[in-house]
């Protein structure tokens, strides 16, 4: 097997790495920010890329702009949610499943709706830069260079507001232990709000940043959910770095199974691996929050 | 009421309940360190200690919640140690909740019949088809648990949903529920916890009955007037027992004084 | 005799009337579309017992219900078994694969064994696409024989309607049996205090694997009948949207409703059908829907049902 063909499984892996990665943040901010599991965070990224889709090729907008759309399509998209639905639920009290289902059902209506809006063709966004950069026998585009620099600035990014800004403390805080936070004057409502517009809008970075590689439609929503999760699962659900490891990880794996196995086995190739990496390791290192002894 | 109860067993080489060289840690956190004490069979054990003294965690480890990082427990002569909840309760090894889990959706009567779980065997299948022998052991489940609800003074509340009694009468369920699984030695974790004066009185007056019947008790408690049940007490402090006797030793000695009123 | 019970006799009574006279009233699309809900009825039955007793999300029902269909479409066409023959291996089949994958996949908790079953229903999708000398890949398997019941072969809709819901009724009784059963009871316990149902030596994962079994079974059972009664059957059947149908049968119905399941079978066969007069948003509207009813309604139709009597009935 030529070392050029596993150069560039091991760059496109790397590339759809990020992109797995950047949707598995999103699902690891909003469980942070709200304790909910966001099965539909896929959705994000579609709604993002079919926006900047539209407003550039539609509505011939310049494409910093486009993508701008796009992404506060998404913010604006996680907030709605959470005002609409996650708000009066976390009201009542509801339970686990419930919220399990909520997204699940959202993940249903906003991919249909994808299909009302958009069809049933794929769509590509122009890349942020044209051609392709060769390393060693392989090549990899320039986009996807790009692609990785700024999803590893989002992630910074992230990691700054949360650790280094009032806000960012205090929505950790307020996530953490919500009764002991409003008793210091942090608004738990508004900091799950802020949780959902964060989540919303970096699945729709990461729907923008991938479209121009792989073209966006109504059904991808689901699959890069899954990806998602799986790099969440594999970085440690509560631990956004995690998942960015995870999702190389994740995206390598991928990659190089494509090399060795037929294309239509590849995503089952993935899923499988998702379940015995789950049960292999305990949930306790998962981070989910453990007994305590007293 | 005997026959809830297992009888005294005869006795032993070995007392019901033993612990040894209890270790445990929380990452780098010092939980238990050094935790031995025994519970003979007919006693009432307490484990007294202020917050944060590692009750909890002994208790689970005891129950089977949590494994501990050394030490052993020992059940019945046998090293239990590595044994699963479940597999602890099967050999009669019982315990309560700091809040008492009961079966919120359930009536007062299922939750009894829950209880019997244990001491029954219908499978599956006789389930599925609703067989005359699965219909059979139902209806006496159901008897049992109705007897044992009028023992427990629980009987106007047999078919009240758990889940909308107040902490007082959960309290009663969970322990009644207990005591139809015919356990060898019941747990009790912090049992008087939400209660009011009144209630635990009742709580007093079942812990005591039920060891007059023969029925071994460990109890964890922080409420001093509860714990006069007691026939023997260790002091957890830090992790580490600090004392052991009876009650009033115990609430004499120096050290303890000093952990519970000292600085 | 309560409220309650005339109100269930009195239910039951209507819709076994409705049962014997629906041919004759109605037009033989919407029978298709009702047998079709039956249909949907068993898997979600299956569905809803996990969810409704165990708290389990099963979101890989359509893997069991392509494994019933395909070992029906496979043994009577290729290897010309008789019907009863093929139904039985597709049942066992699922019983076997959910017994295998469910022992260490049950382990997981909450979310991730979600997770896992959809990863489940994922592979089973591709599998399904991959394996075309099985299944036939998009191309599909035709030709698959009617169902013949006592002499008579189930071939129009109306034939099928009077077959499928005392099917129905019966595997629904066989639920409600084991709901009230010791079984049952353990079941229930685990859902409400999982820890004191372990302390009174409940083996919790035995429960799940069981209850994980027969909810493959019945799933396998929907898609050996679905095969018979649409005589084609194609990978674009048993994909993960099915596997959501199947959830919400039991969401919509109340999940802890067994014969709410027959009412959320009818609103998810029912309601898609109705919306698409409105074109092609109906998908949209029937996602709404159903977040709507998880939002709004906790305890699904039968939830409102019990209010609404617990409200007429003082305490």
């Amino acid at each position: 097997m030529p070392s050029s063909l596993i150069l560039q499984a091991v760059l496109a892996g790397i590339t759809s790495g990020f992109v797995y990665a950047l949707i598995g943040v999103g699902i690891a901010v909003i469980f942070r920010g709200s304790h909910i599991v966001n099965a539909m965070q896929g959705e994000f990224a579609v709604v993002g890329a079919l926006v900047a889709v539209f407003a550039s090729a539609g509505a011939g907008l310049p494409l910093p702009l486009a993508a701008t759309l796009g992404v506060a399509a998404g913010a604006g998209l996680g907030v709605l949610i959470d005002l609409l639905f996650v708000r009066p639920m976390k009201r009542r009290k509801a339970s686990e499943e419930s919220f399990l289902l909520l997204t699940i059902g959202l993940a249903f209506t906003l991919s249909a709706g994808a299909l009302y809006f958009a069809g049933r063709d794929s769509h590509l966004l122009p890349p942020i830069v044209e051609g392709v950069y060769a390393i060693g026998g392989a090549t990899i585009p320039n986009h996807a260079l790009w692609l990785i620099a700024l999803a590893v600035a989002v992630v910074a990014a992230l990691r700054l507001f949360y650790r280094r800004t009032l806000l960012g403390l205090s929505m950790a805080a307020a996530s953490a232990d919500p009764d002991g936070a409003t008793t210091i004057g942090i608004d738990v409502n508004r900091a799950r709000l802020l949780t959902f517009l964060l989540g919303g809008g970096v699945g729709a970075v990461a729907g923008i940043l991938v479209s121009p590689l792989i073209a966006m439609n109504y059904h991808m929503g689901i699959v890069y959910t899954l990806k998602g999760f799986a790099a969440a699962i594999l970085g440690g659900i509560a631990n956004p770095l995690g998942a960015v490891v995870g999702g190389i990880v994740l995206g390598l794996l991928e990659s190089l199974a494509a090399v060795g196995f037929p294309s239509g086995y590849r995503d089952g190739v993935a899923m499988a691996l998702l379940i015995v990496i789950m049960i292999v390791m305990p949930n306790g290192l998962i981070g989910r929050a453990g007994r305590v002894g007293g | 009421m005997n026959a809830l109860i297992s009888p005294k067993p005869a006795a032993a080489a070995e007392p019901l309940l033993r612990l040894q060289g209890i270790a445990h840690h929380f990452g780098g956190l010092n939980v238990l360190d050094k935790v031995e004490f025994d519970v003979p069979a007919g006693r009432i054990v307490g484990l007294l200690g202020p917050n944060g003294s590692g009750k909890t965690t002994c208790f689970n480890i005891v129950s089977g919640f949590l494994r501990p990082k050394a030490g052993s427990v020992r059940f019945a002569g046998d090293d239990v140690t590595a044994w699963s909840v479940q597999r602890r309760g099967s050999a009669g090894l019982v315990r309560t909740f700091q809040t008492p889990k009961v079966f919120e959706h359930m009536t007062v009567l299922e939750n009894l019949m829950v209880g019997e779980y244990k001491t029954t065997r219908s499978g599956f299948v006789g389930a599925l088809l609703s067989l005359p022998g699965a219909r059979r052991e139902y209806a006496a489940m159901r008897e049992r648990a109705t007897a044992c609800a009028e023992r427990f003074g629980l009987a106007r509340l047999l078919h009240v949903v758990s889940g909308a009694l107040p902490a007082g009468q959960r309290r009663i369920v969970e322990l009644a529920r207990a005591c139809i699984a015919e356990p060898r030695v019941l747990l009790l974790d912090e049992p008087s916890s939400g209660l009011n004066t009144e209630e635990i009185e009742t709580l007093r007056h079942w812990i005591e009955r039920l060891n007059a019947d023969g029925l071994t008790i460990l109890l964890v408690s922080h409420d001093m007037g509860l714990m006069t049940v007691c026939d023997q007490a260790h002091v957890l402090y830090f992790g580490e027992i600090i004392a052991s006797g009876s009650l009033a030793e115990v609430q004499c000695d120096p050290r303890v004084r000093e952990a519970y009123l000292g600085v | 005799m309560t409220d309650l019970q005339k109100l269930r006799i009195g239910l039951t009574s209507l819709a076994v009337l409705a049962w014997a006279v629906a041919p004759l009233l109605v037009e033989r699309s919407l029978l298709d579309v009702l047998n079709f809900s039956a249909i949907l009825a068993i898997g979600g039955l299956g569905v809803g017992l996990l969810l409704g007793q165990c708290g389990i999300v099963n979101l890989g029902q359509s893997a069991f219900y392509g494994i019933g269909a395909y070992a029906t479409a496979y043994g009577t066409t290729a290897l010309g078994l008789p019907a009863s023959a093929a139904m039985l291996i597709g049942m066992a089949s699922a019983a076997a694969i959910a017994l295998a994958i469910g022992w260490p996949m049950l382990r997981l908790g909450g979310f991730y064994l979600a997770l896992a079953t959809l990863a489940v229903g994922s592979i089973a999708g591709v599998l399904f696409f991959e394996w075309d000398w099985l299944t036939g890949g998009t191309l599909g398997v035709g030709g698959i024989p009617k169902l013949v019941v006592a002499g008579i072969e189930l071939a129009e809709p109306m034939h099928y309607h009077y077959f499928i819901w005392p099917v129905v009724a019966g595997l629904s009784w066989l639920a409600l049996n084991l709901i009230h059963s010791r079984q049952g009871l353990a079941l229930r316990a685990m859902r409400d205090a999982a820890p004191a149902a372990e302390v009174l030596s409940i083996d919790l994962h035995r429960l799940k694997t069981v209850v994980f079994v027969i909810s493959a079974v019945l799933g396998a059972l929907a898609g050996s009948l679905f095969a018979h009664y649409v005589s084609f059957v194609s990978v674009q059947s048993f994909t993960v949207e099915r596997s959501i149908l199947f959830l919400l049968v039991p969401v919509v119905a109340g999940a802890r409703s067994v014969p709410g399941i027959v009412i959320g079978a009818l609103f998810v066969g029912l309601v898609p059908e109705l919306l698409s007069a409105l074109g092609d948003m109906h998908q949209v509207l029937f996602g709404l829907a159903l977040v709507l009813v998880v939002t709004l309604l906790p305890g699904g139709i039968t939830g409102l049902t019990t209010r609404w009597l617990a409200r007429k009935e003082p305490a």
